[in-house]
């Protein structure tokens, strides 16, 4: 036998081991996939059994909770006028353009929360027509809070009675210094006041050291606590407590 | 004559070894690379369907809706008789 015949015997020995070794290895991993895949399909068939009613059960819901949302946002339009998108953009920034986008209407979002506080704002606009709205929103606000009761007075001013002054009816009592009609009973112990009435800070006083003792005793008892108040004060505006009366 | 078309059927024979070998590693390499992967499939999907049990509460929250539904549009109503229009 010539060599050259060996040689292709050889190699298509070779080649069929070749092919033997590598096809039984992944007949192998084909085994271990299949064995895999029976576990996974079952589960993944589950996932879909119990995903299957959620699509209509979730538009249902979607569909409540629009029909909620048109019904408050017309009884809010009806309402609230043209301060209704403003009332929605405080509550929510970023809202008062969908809101007025939804509803058919146009114009600017004033925040009404910026310039008035929220219950401020819902009482003007209920009450006596306030100018809500009146600033932008980006603008300084229109309380102002050195005369912010002038501009209150202005808002609501006092009705026609009274401003008669032959009926002398008493002013609100003013809180002082020292005042007179004072509606809060006196402090029990004194406050410390920490900046002046320029708002400069004041420097806390040092802090007293204790009294000495008189004269050493020498292992006497240590001298009594000062006797309780015999009527104590007043801790609410609301009067005694049950146990003072 | 013969010898030359002998030696040539060695020489394809021992390219056709070579390319052969390389195709059924590259096949091997894929199949090993599957088992694996199906077993992170088969963790994950084991937690979507304990996670989906919850799904069931949806049914419940669809009846909340519905009541709140109700009770806003009944809740809405009284307002828009007790208050003034705009």
């Amino acid at each position: 036998m010539e060599i050259q015949v060996a040689i292709i015997i050889l190699l298509v020995a070779v080649i069929i081991a070749e092919l033997a070794i590598y096809l039984i290895a992944t007949i192998l991993q084909l085994f271990k996939i299949n064995a895999g895949l029976a576990v996974v399909l079952p589960v993944v068939g589950g996932i879909i059994v119990k995903t299957a009613p959620v699509n209509p059960v979730v538009d249902d819901i979607n569909r409540n909770l629009v029909i909620t949302r048109d019904a408050l946002e017309n009884l809010m339009l009806k309402k609230g006028g043209a301060d209704a998108a403003g009332l929605v953009e405080s509550l929510f920034p970023g809202e008062g353009a969908k809101f007025l986008r939804r509803v058919n209407r146009s114009g600017k979002v004033v925040n009404v929360g910026t310039v008035y506080t929220r219950g401020v704002g819902i009482l003007a606009s209920l009450g006596r027509g306030a100018p809500i709205g009146a600033a932008h929103t980006k603008g300084s606000a229109i309380r102002d809070a050195q005369y912010s009761t002038s501009e209150v007075s202005k808002l609501y001013p006092a009705p026609p009675d009274r401003r008669d002054p032959t009926r002398q009816i008493p002013k609100a009592p003013i809180i002082g210094k020292d005042p007179v009609h004072s509606p809060y009973e006196p402090v029990l112990t004194s406050g410390t006041r920490n900046r002046d009435a320029q708002g400069n800070r004041i420097d806390a006083p040092p802090p007293t050291p204790p009294a000495a003792p008189s004269a050493p005793t020498g292992g006497a008892a240590p001298p009594a606590a000062p006797a309780a108040p015999a009527q104590l004060g007043r801790l609410s505006g609301k009067g005694l407590r049950p146990w003072e009366r | 004559m013969a010898d030359a078309a002998l030696w040539i059927m060695v020489i394809i024979l021992a390219v056709v070894v070579l390319l052969l070998m390389q195709l059924l590693k590259r096949v091997l390499a894929a199949a090993t690379s599957i088992p694996p992967k199906i077993d992170a499939i088969a963790g994950v999907a084991v937690a979507a369907n304990k996670d989906l049990e919850a799904v069931a509460l949806l049914l419940t929250t669809q009846g909340y809706v519905a009541s709140i539904k109700g009770s806003v549009l009944d809740y809405g109503g009284s307002l828009n008789a007790a208050l003034p229009d705009y």
